[in-house]
């Protein structure tokens, strides 16, 4: 009996060893997400939360990552609050940084992401420049060649230019009888003015099109009596409004008012969400903006699924930071990260090195290239607001 | 721009700026009460008007429910936030209500932005026709109805302190508290009511405001506390005639220097207007006769 009761003893032991052992084979790979989940900007980061989990998950349900010494790792995903603010984005990334997370996700804002690539170290390798050497691997923040500020920051964002390039030239081809166009632009926020001043602006009379000018507002206004007289003086077949939701609607539901039309709207491509739909579904009718995510894949399709899931959706912007995690598993993989506490620093170098060698990556709609300036060319489309939803317009992938 | 096209700037902000009118007295309204400034007004006053937005949203109630449960809710809020920014703090310490309220202003406009997501919310209009052509002016004939609406609120408001005895104790509240107390008056009472008022009047402030805007965001309550801030210190501390007159002044003058120059230079020159008023009228327009105390 004794003898039994020791047998036992010693399997149970054994069998908790093994558990033990098994545990210790799998190590969490920390992947910190940052964006704004407070202020008015909150959806992008609910959004872009959900999607990392999403992604995460789904990898960590097929076996996790393939660590350099051959142990599986989980990711393990934390999301943080940055309020769209710079000051505090830059914290957050101190913060992050000082911890054993391998590698961050974020920010939302490009007002965040300017300054914040600022503090990077610039060039990897100086030694004479104390900037924070770890990598930065944007999903959100759009305005346009942030990442060559510092060689540690990686974007996995489309390109605007190329996006309003080639929409404008297939709207002019579709209808040659737009002429003209006029533009309403959020003068305080960074990402609507280069927007239309270094992108529409730029590509509009490549096309033909010539510029009527420009009527401004600021993003918290709430009175757009003067600037849709403005657009109404100038006349335009095209307006491309380059705000986001809240003043787009703005616009939209005082040019309805006072019975202003044009022959086509474009919007910025943040608009391209359900913001917009919420605030002016019937206004926005019609409404033209180029995106580089539409469930129009399986992909694509089971993304969003999984990320409803996790209670938020995938837009143009969110769908970016899924794509984010897949890819930094490959890179941890081909790299040969070990994701333990004394190699932090070291496997946060080979993430480095690894995006920076990528050429392309995998995307939900398709292959993505990858620039000198470690920004990505995206696969892009272009949705139209259609009855109260967005609606594939065309898609330069199938055509 | 022309002659015609700065009237029409001058007239659209005068008409827009009656809501602005309506902040200013609720911040007015409660420093010549209580001699405090509730930082908060504003952004409980949208508050408001989001909370009219759960009877046609979530309980399926015609869309004009939303005005009503608007002005309600926003009178409700303004009671909570007399009890936790002003009825158990010290008084007599000038910052601490000041840094309540405050406090308060982020902790709405944060309940707001995470029951939202931030996202903006349809408001209705009052009225969805045609707007109203006058040679060659245009009204939006749903500001014109937002402009009566203030100004009835703001008529409702008078006759209220100045033909009740409500208001009668409200005025001794603000002029001889303690001579009001020792004729029988229950401060607490009194400042409790003057908040529901105030909240209230925030309440059409608000739903006129999600009504001439066409929707709501949290954007807006950073704006609107500036802006009634800037109404209440040119019309005078506590005087809401001076209130009135100040909204309907920044509005026109705001919507005018927007035309002249442009919008990214115009509250440049509304903050140059404020501080013209602060060095050469720091009284305001309309500054309260002052008391024995």
């Amino acid at each position: 009996m004794r003898r039994t009761g020791l047998l036992l003893s010693s399997a149970l032991v054994a069998v908790i060893g093994l558990c033990g052992t098994a545990a210790a084979q799998e190590r969490a790979v920390i992947i910190k997400g940052f964006g704004a989940k407070s202020g008015v900007v909150r959806s992008f980061g609910i959004n872009s939360e959900a999607a990392m989990r999403a992604a995460a998950d789904a990898i960590n349900s097929q076996g996790g990552v393939k660590l350099g010494d051959g142990t599986i790792g989980k990711i393990d995903v934390e999301f943080l609050d940055d309020r769209c603010t710079a000051e505090e984005g830059i914290s957050v990334v101190r913060r992050i940084a000082a911890g054993p997370a391998l590698v961050a996700i974020g920010p939302g804002c490009s007002n965040v992401a300017e300054p914040l690539f600022g503090v990077l170290q610039r060039k990897a390798g100086d030694a004479s420049d104390s900037g924070l050497q770890f990598p930065i691997f944007t999903d959100v923040a759009i305005k346009g060649g942030l990442a060559k500020i510092s060689e540690w920051a990686f974007r996995n964002v489309p390109s605007e230019i190329d996006m309003y390039n080639a929409l404008f030239t297939w709207l002019k081809t579709k209808n040659p009888e737009l002429k003209t166009i006029f533009a309403g632009v959020e003068e305080n926020f960074a990402h609507s003015r280069a927007s239309w001043y270094a992108v529409m602006k730029e590509a509009a009379p490549k096309v033909g099109l010539e510029v009527k000018g420009e009527a401004k507002w600021l993003l918290e206004d709430t009175n757009f009596a003067q600037q849709v007289r403005e657009i109404k003086a100038a006349s335009p077949d095209i307006l491309a409004i380059a705000a986001h939701p809240f003043t787009t609607c703005g616009v939209l539901k005082e040019m309805r008012r006072q019975g202003v039309k044009v022959k086509l709207l474009v919007g910025l491509t943040s608009s391209s969400s359900m913001e917009t739909l919420q605030g002016c579904a019937r206004e926005a009718e019609g409404i033209v903006i180029p995106t580089s995510f539409a469930p129009v894949t399986k992909e694509a399709e089971a993304a969003a699924a999984q990320a409803a899931k996790f209670n938020g959706s995938l837009d143009l912007h969110s769908a970016a930071a899924y794509e984010n995690i897949f890819i930094l598993k490959k890179v941890i993989e081909e790299q040969g990260v070990l994701a333990k506490p004394d190699t932090v620093q070291a496997d946060r170098e080979k993430i480095r090195k690894g995006l920076a060698a990528l050429k392309e990556t995998d995307g939900l709609l398709g292959k993505s290239k990858r620039t000198e300036d470690r920004e990505a060319v995206k696969p892009y489309m272009y949705v139209h607001a259609k009855d109260g939803k967005w609606a594939v317009l065309f898609n330069p992938l199938t055509n | 721009m022309g002659f015609v096209d700065y009237v029409q700037a001058i007239i659209d902000g005068l008409l827009f700026g009656t809501t602005y009118s309506l902040i200013g007295i609720g911040f007015t309204l409660v420093f010549g009460v209580m001699h405090k400034i509730n930082m908060s007004y504003a952004a409980a006053s949208l508050a408001g008007a989001y909370c009219g937005l759960i009877g046609p949203q979530m309980l399926g109630l015609p869309p004009w429910s939303v005005f009503p449960l608007s002005i309600v809710a926003a009178g409700v809020i303004g009671y909570v936030i007399y009890l936790t920014c002003f009825r158990f703090i010290p008084l007599a310490s000038p910052l601490a209500t000041l840094m309540s309220t405050v406090g308060m202003l982020l902790l709405v406009d944060e309940i707001v932005v995470h029951a939202t997501a931030g996202m903006p919310q349809n408001y209705p209009a009052i009225y969805d026709g045609d707007p109203i052509e006058l040679g060659p002016f245009i009204l939006r004939a749903d500001l014109v109805g937002v402009f009566l609406i203030c100004v009835v609120a703001m008529a409702v408001l008078l006759a209220l302190l100045y033909r009740t005895r409500l208001g009668m104790a409200t005025r001794a509240v603000a002029q001889q508290p303690v001579a009001a107390q020792l004729c029988g008056m229950r401060l607490q009472a009194v400042n409790g009511l003057t908040f529901v008022v105030a909240g209230l009047l925030g309440g059409v402030a608000g739903a006129m405001i999600g009504a001439s805007v066409g929707m709501l965001s949290p954007l807006i309550a950073g704006t609107i506390t500036v802006k009634g801030l800037i109404v209440t210190v040119i019309g005078g501390l506590g005087s809401i005639p001076g209130a009135i007159v100040a909204g309907l002044l920044v509005g026109a003058a705001e919507n005018l220097f927007q035309a002249v120059r442009n919008v990214t230079e115009r509250d440049i020159y509304v903050m140059l207007l404020l501080f013209a008023f602060l060095v050469l009228r720091p009284g305001g327009l309309f500054a309260a006769a002052r008391g024995r105390d």
